[in-house]
């Protein structure tokens, strides 16, 4: 926009000057928007204007270079607006330096603008006016402005006043050096201040907390550059106390620095807004964060202390067994480093006969990821191979997770081995407990065999002596008394051994009855003298089913425990009686309603305690003071007598005595008649043709059973070992029985030629006779069909009859 | 207090003001001699109680300031304030370099009293020409103290009329603004000389 | 023999302004200050002052008030009122008393004419 000169058109203010000044003021109106400049020659009364203002008052351009009166300045300008700026202009024309208004002004065609016209009185520096008055009159000078049009800004401002009230914002501006701020009605309330249009540059910023940047700064930074606009924005926080109300809020300050055209002073403007409500937030936000990353940390820290500190193996891996991570664990219970092991394949490190059943594990773990049970654990437990090659029984338990194996191991090598330890020591206790029976019953057994002995020896001798005489009416009686004697020592040692040897089970039905009344001699000397020994045997007793050596000992170690609680002597009684259990009765008792043969061991002694009583059936809880029974006969009993499908009940006052009463399941049939002396029974003869092979290293025996077989009419094989037995087996020589001694020379033992031989002749009858039980003999208890047992001694009658049972059958 | 003065007239007085400033400001360039820069002037017109709020905000806190009381047609306290308290400035930009430091520094206080008294009686006795009227105006003296100065003890009604105006000398830390309460009681009175004044402005420039 | 002048002000700043632009003008003539009015009217009773310059404010008696006191007892010394309080009525009252008026700040060029005038005064007008 082009300018004349207004200097050249004349007017005061001398010719170099006044064209300084224009150039000045066309330098100052170049860069900015302006519409209209002037330059008013008070003196002159005359107003010289540039195209703009040619345009704006409707004058040609040239008329507005002439100069019109001073009147005109205020044609154009809004009816409401004109009186205020002819008091402004008045002022400036009285003295006033700055003018500076805002005003409507109508346009050629009817259009209202809003303008701001800057303004400024130039006068002569010194000169006349210096120093006096010119008393009320006009000044000499000449007032020069420009106009700018501020319809949109102050829209704009309409706008950000309008928005300043509704969103609580609020607006300053502040003149580089100046003592005050100029303020919006919003920016006093958020400060909680008088609302004000100015207010001094101390009192906002007194606000602030001291050492806290300036709310309005004073230093600006970049201030000396000479053109520079400054810093550009510059926005902070501050936290203020409200004078009003006491309150503290959080407020920030957003500015901007400019400089101003018009004075080329450096401004900064901006904003504040209240943040109180969004610092809370923001402070609750990061509290709460952290609080999450602590408990988060936490439980990570957690997870890893768990990792890193458990004593039991943890391991990672693929559904293919590749292992992906590993615990620090593994370390010390196997002796891996993690490197050896990631990479490798679980199953690898599993000992070959567990390998199976891990793997069957861990494939059913894969069935079931995701399906109705996918937490399910697979367990189980696995010889795991260290690195020094041994291996460790790990229990494991694993899971499927996320598509991969996440398995937790626990080391129960100790533990399976303790077991292990703990089953043998077990049994060597019950073994040993059983010896210390036998040692206890070997002294009064002793004495019987002494005894028996002095009676067979003493007979035969008599019988020699008779028989030289050639006395024989009395042969007989002799023999008898002999055979008596041997029978007894016989039955003695049979239960001897019985009581000693590992002897399964063989239930047979039983008279109980006449099995006390056998074993009462034997009772009788175990408790000694000072024991007063009574049996009362119910008539009509039923038979029961169960291994009668058993009972024997259980009976026999119930009278040892009833000794033992008479330490001063007292009463031992055996009672037996048919007993009737309903269902009120069994339960009670902790069985089955139905028959049951009930026998009683009574004593006078001490008693014992309902503690005592609780705990007596306890393997190895024994009253007793140590080295004096190992505490397991009970507990045998009571094992014994669940397994013949009874019980044993305890019933005992302390200070008045005890009665251990054991019952056992009535046996619907005949009982086998062993309580009974045995009788020379008729030996009934064989039919013709029947053949027996008779395998026994001892010539003796072999004579024995070849005469005994002899006279019942069979013919007899015999053969002194195994090998031989076996070659006759193979032969297509009829066998009907096979009779063989268990322990046989030459490697084969008899069972093995009894099963040999049943390989080659299925169904093969065997008769072992043997002087003590093997478990090489039995099995360990699997007796085959057809397979029968004879324990040397025995009589004579038994081989037979067995022998004739076992063909006949 | 029912509203009191038209907007008119408001800008009268702040003319008034303005052309007082101007006038002060004329003198304190001669006395520094360097450029002054004056602000916009902002006016208020506030009723009494408001105002005393407004003061104990606003000038707050210690400060030091030149203070002249005038009376007469209006009646009001003026305070011209360098919240920088720069008087060895002052002193220098008065009496020029030559100053011995140690004189110097021995009459920040009276540089201060006397620059005060230039442009307050300046703006002060240009008004009361403007108005037509003469003002009783006090010696102006340096004060310490709360801003409670400004406001008069006595009169809880009337109008205060507050003003604020910056200067500042280029060139030289020199910033300071005048803040000056007028008790607007005898309002009649006030409007008729404002009226003559408005008349005898705006026909200035009549053809 | 030279001039004297005195200069009366209660600031010495306005004293050292006033002294340093009479000195600019007149560096041959003779300061004497007082910070207010008793002390001048003693000065001026001791005598050998030619010219005075006063301040209006002033505590205790004002300019004006001692600028009469002085006119009466001396007809024709020049005094100039020197104050920033322009007021018409004070401009007024100084001249009725027949003072000049200066207006504050003051600087050489608004002395200058009191100056010259007072010069040819005394010139003219003797002791």
């Amino acid at each position: 926009m082009a300018v004349t000169a207004p200097g050249a058109a004349g007017g005061s203010g001398g010719g170099a000057a006044g064209g300084a000044r224009a150039r000045l003021l066309r330098a100052a109106l170049a860069g900015t928007g302006v519409v209209a400049a002037w330059d008013w020659d008070i003196a002159a009364g005359r107003i010289v204007g540039d195209p703009g203002f040619a345009a704006l008052y409707r004058l040609g351009e040239e008329e507005a270079a002439r100069g019109v009166a001073p009147s005109a300045f205020f044609s154009v300008i809004h009816p409401q607006d004109r009186a205020r700026i002819r008091l402004a202009v008045g002022g400036v024309l009285q003295g006033a330096e700055l003018f500076s208004k805002e005003y409507r002004v109508v346009l050629a065609d009817g259009a209202i603008r809003w303008v701001h016209a800057r303004g400024r009185c130039l006068r002569d520096e010194e000169g006349g006016a210096g120093g006096e008055l010119l008393p009320g009159g006009d000044r000499a000078g000449r007032f020069v402005g420009t106009l700018v049009d501020v319809t949109e800004q102050k829209r704009a401002e309409e706008r950000l006043r309008i928005a300043q009230t509704a969103g609580g914002v609020g607006t300053f501006e502040y003149v580089d050096g100046f003592g005050t701020v100029s303020v919006s009605e919003q920016f006093c309330q958020l400060l909680g201040l008088q609302p004000a249009q100015d207010l001094p540059l101390r009192t906002v910023n007194g606000l602030a907390p001291p050492g806290a940047p300036s709310l309005i700064p004073t230093v600006i930074p970049g201030a000396g550059a000479a053109d520079g606009v400054g810093a550009g924005i510059s926005q902070a926080e501050f936290r203020i106390t409200r004078p009003d109300t006491g309150e503290m809020r959080w407020l920030t300050r957003r500015g901007e620095y400019l400089r101003d055209t018009e004075t080329s002073d450096l401004r900064f403007s901006g904003v504040i807004y209240d943040v109180t409500e969004a610092k809370r937030v923001e402070g609750e936000l990061r509290r709460l964060n952290e609080g999450l990353e602590a408990v988060l940390a936490e439980r990570t820290a957690d997870r890893n202390r768990l990792w890193r500190l458990s004593a039991d193996v943890m391991l990672v891996a693929r559904p293919d067994g590749r292992i992906t991570a590993v615990n620090p664990a593994w370390t010390a219970v196997l002796g891996w480093t993690e490197a050896e092991l990631v990479g490798r394949g679980l199953l690898e490190l599993v000992h070959p006969d567990d390998a199976g059943a891990a793997r069957r594990s861990l494939d059913a773990l894969a069935c079931h990821e995701g399906g109705p049970r996918a937490d399910s654990l697979g367990r189980f437990d696995a010889r795991c191979r260290a690195r020094d090659g041994r291996y460790r029984w790990i229990s494991w338990s694993a899971a499927l997770g996320d598509g991969l194996v996440n398995a937790v191991g626990r080391d129960v090598t100790a533990e399976k081995e303790a077991a292990e330890t703990l089953r043998q020591t077990e049994e060597q206790l019950r073994q040993s407990q059983k010896m210390e029976a036998v040692g206890q019953l070997t002294g009064g057994l002793a004495h019987d065999f002494n005894n028996l002995l002095t009676g067979i020896i003493g007979s035969l001798d008599l019988l020699k002596v008779r028989v030289g005489q050639g006395r024989l009416e009395q042969v007989d009686r002799y023999v008898t008394a002999a055979q008596g004697a041997a029978n007894r020592a016989a039955a003695l040692t049979h239960r001897l051994l019985a009581f000693s040897r590992r002897q399964t089970l063989d239930p047979r039905p039983t008279r109980p009855n006449a099995l006390i009344a056998e074993m009462e001699d034997l009772v009788r000397r175990t408790v000694g003298p000072a024991i007063e020994l009574e049996t009362v045997l119910s008539d009509g007793l039923w038979p029961t089913l169960c291994d009668p050596n058993q009972l024997e000992n259980a009976l026999l170690n119930l009278c040892i425990n009833a000794r033992d609680a008479m330490p001063g002597g007292g009463r031992l009684m055996i009672e037996t009686a048919n007993a009737w259990l309903d269902e009120q009765g069994s339960l009670q008792r902790d069985m089955q309603p139905g028959q049951y043969v009930a026998i009683a061991v009574s004593d006078t002694g001490t008693g014992m305690s309902p503690e005592v009583v609780a705990r007596a059936f306890d393997p190895f809880f024994t009253t007793k003071p140590i080295g004096q029974g190992t505490g397991l006969g009970l507990s045998m009993i009571y094992g014994f007598a669940n397994q013949s499908g009874g019980q044993i009940r305890i019933h005992s006052e302390e200070g008045h005595g005890t009665t251990m009463r054991l019952y056992l399941p009535r046996h619907l049939g005949e009982a086998e008649g062993e309580a009974d002396a045995p009788q020379a029974a008729a030996s009934p003869r064989a039919e013709r043709g029947e053949t027996v092979l008779v395998v026994d290293d001892e010539p003796t025996v072999r004579m024995l059973v070849a005469e005994v077989l002899e006279d019942l009419g069979y013919t007899a094989i015999e053969v002194a070992d195994g090998a031989a037995g076996l070659a006759v087996l193979q032969s297509d020589a009829r066998v009907d029985l096979l009779v063989t001694d268990v322990g046989l020379p030459g490697g084969m033992n008899g069972r093995q030629v009894a099963d040999a031989g049943r390989a080659l002749r299925p169904g093969l009858k065997v008769l072992f006779i043997t002087g003590y039980a093997e478990s090489a003999v039995v099995g360990n208890g699997h007796l085959e069909p057809g397979m029968h047992v004879l324990i040397k001694p025995f009589q004579m009658d038994v081989l037979t009859g067995k022998i004739r049972d076992l063909i006949r059958e | 207090m029912s509203a009191p003065l038209t907007a008119l007239e408001r800008d009268a007085l702040t003319e008034l003001v303005n052309i007082g400033v101007s006038r002060a400001a004329a003198s304190l360039r001669k006395m520094v001699g360097a450029e002054v820069l004056l602000s916009v002037p902002s006016v208020e017109v506030i009723g009494h109680r408001r105002a005393a709020a407004l003061i104990g905000e606003r000038e707050a806190g210690e400060l030091v300031a030149v203070m002249q009381e005038f009376s007469g047609a209006f009646h009001g306290r003026a305070m011209l304030l360098f919240p920088q308290a720069n008087g060895l400035e002052l002193v220098r930009a008065v009496l020029g370099e030559s100053m011995a430091e140690a004189d110097a520094v021995g009459m920040e206080t009276e540089a201060l009293a006397e620059t005060g008294n230039v442009i307050l009686n300046s703006c002060l006795a240009t008004m009361a020409n403007m108005l037509k009227r003469s003002l009783t105006m006090s010696l102006p003296r340096v004060v310490r103290g709360e801003g409670t100065f400004l406001l008069a003890a006595e009169g809880e009604e009337g109008l205060v009329l507050f003003l604020y105006i910056n200067f500042s000398v280029r060139d030289r830390s020199i910033r300071g603004y005048i803040a000056m309460v007028m008790d607007l009681t005898s309002l009649e009175a006030l409007k008729e000389l404002v009226r003559d004044f408005i008349e005898r402005v705006m026909g200035d420039e009549g053809a | 023999m030279p001039v004297k002048v005195l200069i009366v002000d209660d600031s010495k700043l306005a004293r050292i302004v006033a002294g340093r632009a009479l000195a600019a003008l007149k560096p041959d003539w003779e300061r004497v200050e007082a910070a207010e009015a008793g002390e001048a009217l003693a000065l001026v009773e001791a005598g050998g002052i030619d010219a005075v310059l006063l301040d209006y404010n002033m505590p205790g008696k004002d300019g004006l008030a001692l600028a009469e006191e002085l006119r009466a007892a001396h007809r024709a010394m020049p005094i100039a009122v020197i104050t920033a309080n322009v007021q018409d009525e004070v401009i007024a009252r100084a001249r009725a008393i027949g003072a000049s008026f200066i207006a504050k700040p003051l600087t050489e060029e608004g002395l200058r004419g009191f100056v010259s005038g007072a010069a040819l005064r005394l010139r003219s007008g003797g002791a």
